[in-house]
């Protein structure tokens, strides 16, 4: 009774009868195709269907309230390059994205080296420099709106360290927002790139460093031909996430900013929200939201395909 | 496998909120029971007591309440009354402009008419034309709020100065303060909405002084922003900026912190609505802080005061339990259920006849009501909410020198001509 009733919840006829060809190995690879379509229909029905039915709204001038809207083919997008606040928050979008990648990759990479080095307090700066991605970036966000006050800590502690002349309105001023915006995501996520490219360098043998040392290679040269060609998977993974975090970036601008001074820090998501939510126009965001997919799309599989090469070269 | 179902769950989850979540819904069925009523509302804090007062009257009901902040109260309300899930009593702000205003969802039939319920008709006029649509009413609103200067009375007396009583001494003033080393006002524009407080203290004397009929006119297309003494009102919020009224900073300082500010006697006081002298006190349980009408003229006769009906109460016209949904509402526009409201959330109850005595702090605001000296908030009757976000993002980059006041006026005029 107890072994039946975990076998009755499995596919039929696929289990028992080839179980000695499922170990045989080579037929382990081939499972029957079928075997994804309940995954694939979940998948359809709760990703594709959906989302579908979500392009087709960017086409209509739907104000998220009345169940009729009329189609208004492309008038959406067309739009959407008149509007000075969607071309600036494209731009803003790609700017957040472009630095928080490197900035962050170098930033991790370089705590990374740091942390993977055999001073003593290595284990506890690994902790403390990953703290921060433990949080929720909302908390993040409230929490560097405060210190980035106007008389916040950080204002503070400048003017304790003598360096008066170097106060600012970090959020208030509009050349600065978007960088201090940057600022906090490069704090918080540091640490995450970090951890990434220490497995990475923990995965480097050191037998690999043993043998260049005794051969008269230097650290930085050492840097160069071993470590940074076996990091290829890890700057795939880093750049990646960091590039996709960074183009929809959402919740720490809202909450330190709301895109503001003015339209300083609006990010495509953030203008998405508020053309929907605030002004009522569906249509207009989700449009705005289809731009966003296709950037977020063909940036992730841009970058993907030079960094696989790249990797691939390495090895 | 459960590796490949997180994975998948994660990014169907993800790619849901890009796309999914704006699609439309489906009808959901609920408990029919004749007991049960469903109350959304933005008023947290004040209508807890409410509720309960209203439970006791009518032992054996079930009140199911759910309280969340104006903003995303206003995203849910939609998504609920688009998909057929809405509840039977809500928040509904009044007139128009804004996501979940009278007309925005009355104009779509999301709410029942409430014209034939005994208070409709006792509702003063400045308050009808905002909770009516086309001539009936769908809105209870029950609390009328004001918008002046709010004293910290220990930090005047600390400074040794005194409200001032025209607009020369309003300058006057700030330059005196600033001298003492307290500024005199607080101004905390990191959130967007409080940009509008002090133009609106200043546009109800200004534009509506010399105009009464001037929202008229702008919905007959006779006016524009850009050509109308709205241009004062900028201009003097921009003179009261210059001549040091605020303190350093008010673009990085948000709601929030400029409270405190006002509230520790760290300014001599705040321009904001009467709401804020529930928080000032919260902040500074001591604290003595008094509304005053923001001087705008050097004639004290012409001030105007922006007080407006605050959100009301509107019945979904698919409520489960309209009966109860109807109590309810005649029993927050009754007598005892307004006192209770305007109570608790430091206003004045929107009908004259309840025998309600205002806190000593709002005494002017009371008067300008009584006699007739006051203005709804001006976005109560702008056509379309774009309006007012051009108005907020623009003064923001009006403060951070990214634009002019004229620019913004005729933003605001591009869009209040974009139709509703």
């Amino acid at each position: 009774m107890p072994a039946t009733s975990r076998d009755q919840l499995s596919p039929p006829a696929a289990v028992v009868p080839r179980r000695p060809g499922r170990l045989s190995g080579r037929r382990r690879a081939t499972s029957p195709w079928w075997f994804a379509v309940p995954a694939m229909l979940l998948f359809a029905f709760v990703v594709l269907v959906p989302s579908a039915r979500g392009v087709y709204y960017a086409f209509t001038d739907w104000d998220g309230l009345d169940p009729n809207s009329s189609f208004v083919g492309f008038d959406n997008f067309t739009g959407l390059l008149d509007d000075p606040d969607a071309v600036q928050a494209v731009w803003h979008t790609l700017l957040i994205a472009v630095s928080v990648t490197v900035i962050q990759n170098v930033f991790g990479l370089l705590l990374a080296l740091g942390v993977n080095s055999l001073i003593k307090t290595r284990n506890v700066l690994r902790v403390l420099l990953f703290a921060p991605a433990v949080i929720t970036p909302i908390v993040t966000a409230y929490l560097w709106r405060n210190l980035l006050g106007p008389s916040g800590a950080v204002n503070s502690l400048l003017g304790t360290v003598g360096l008066d002349s170097l106060r600012q309105d970090w959020l208030g001023d509009p050349q600065l927002a978007l960088w201090s915006v940057v600022g906090v995501i490069v704090w918080q996520f540091g640490g995450y790139s970090m951890v990434i490219f220490l497995a990475g360098l923990q995965s480097v043998p050191k037998e690999v460093h043993e043998a260049a040392d005794i051969d008269g290679a230097g650290p930085i040269r050492r840097f160069w031909s071993i470590t940074r060609p076996l990091l290829a998977p890890a700057f795939t993974i880093n750049l990646m996430l960091s590039i996709i975090g960074g183009i929809k970036l959402f919740d720490q601008v809202y909450a330190l900013t709301g895109g503001g001074p003015g339209h300083a820090t609006d990010t495509l998501s953030t203008l998405i929200y508020k053309d929907a939510f605030t002004l009522g126009e569906f249509g207009y965001s989700i449009a705005l939201a289809v731009v966003l997919t296709i950037i977020v799309a063909v940036a992730s599989t841009g970058q993907y395909l030079v960094l696989a090469r790249g990797e691939r070269a390495a090895s | 496998m459960i590796s490949t179902r997180l994975s998948a769950a994660i990014a169907a989850v993800t790619a849901a909120g890009l796309l999914a979540a704006c699609s439309g819904g489906t009808n959901a069925a609920g408990g029919n029971s004749s007991t049960t009523l469903t109350i959304a509302s933005q008023d947290q804090g004040s209508i807890e007591p409410v509720v309960k007062a209203f439970e006791k009257a009518n032992p054996g009901i079930d009140v199911r309440l759910t309280v969340s902040s104006a903003d995303q109260y206003q995203q849910q309300i939609r998504t609920k009354l688009a998909s057929g899930t809405g509840p039977d009593v809500m928040s509904v702000w009044p007139g128009n402009g804004n996501p979940a205003a009278t007309y925005v969802l009355a104009k779509p039939g999301y709410l029942l008419d409430l014209s034939d319920r005994p208070w409709a008709s006792k509702l003063p006029d400045a308050v009808k034309t905002v909770s009516q649509y086309q001539g009936k009413t769908y809105n209870g609103v029950f609390g009328l709020n004001g918008i002046g200067a709010v004293y910290n009375q220990d930090a005047l007396d600390k400074a040794g100065l005194t409200p001032p009583g025209t607009w020369t001494e309003l300058l006057d003033f700030c330059k005196d303060a600033n001298a003492k080393g307290t500024p005199a006002f607080a101004l905390g524009i990191q959130d967007n909405w409080v940009t509008q407080i002090v133009l609106y203290a200043l546009a109800a004397t200004t534009v509506y002084g010399p105009d009464p009929d001037f929202d008229k006119k702008m919905q007959a297309g006779q006016a524009t922003f850009a050509d109308s003494p709205w241009t004062t009102a900028m201009a003097k919020y921009q003179q009261m900026d210059k001549a040091g009224c605020f303190q350093k900073d008010p673009l990085g300082t948000s709601y929030e912190a400029g409270q405190e500010l006002a509230a520790t006697g760290k300014t001599l006081g705040i321009i904001q609505g009467n709401w804020v002298i529930a928080l000032l006190k919260g902040k500074n349980p001591n604290g003595k802080f008094t509304l005053r009408a923001l001087p705008a003229t050097d004639t004290p006769s012409e001030f105007l005061m922006p007080a407006a009906g605050g959100t009301g109460y509107g019945v979904n016209a698919k409520a489960r339990n309209k009966e109860l949904a109807l109590k309810f509402v005649d029993f927050v526009m009754s007598p005892e259920g307004m006192n209770l409201f305007v109570t608790t959330q430091g206003g004045l109850p929107t009908r004259p006849d309840t025998g309600f005595t205002p806190d000593a702090s709002l005494t002017e605001l009371s008067t300008f009501v009584n006699d007739d000296r006051t203005v709804p908030f001006m976005d109560q009757l702008w056509p379309n909410p774009k309006v007012q976000q051009s108005m907020l993002s623009g003064l923001q980059e009006i403060f951070s020198d990214q634009s002019t006041p004229d620019k913004v006026l005729q933003a605001m005029d591009a869009d209040y001509t974009s139709g509703s």
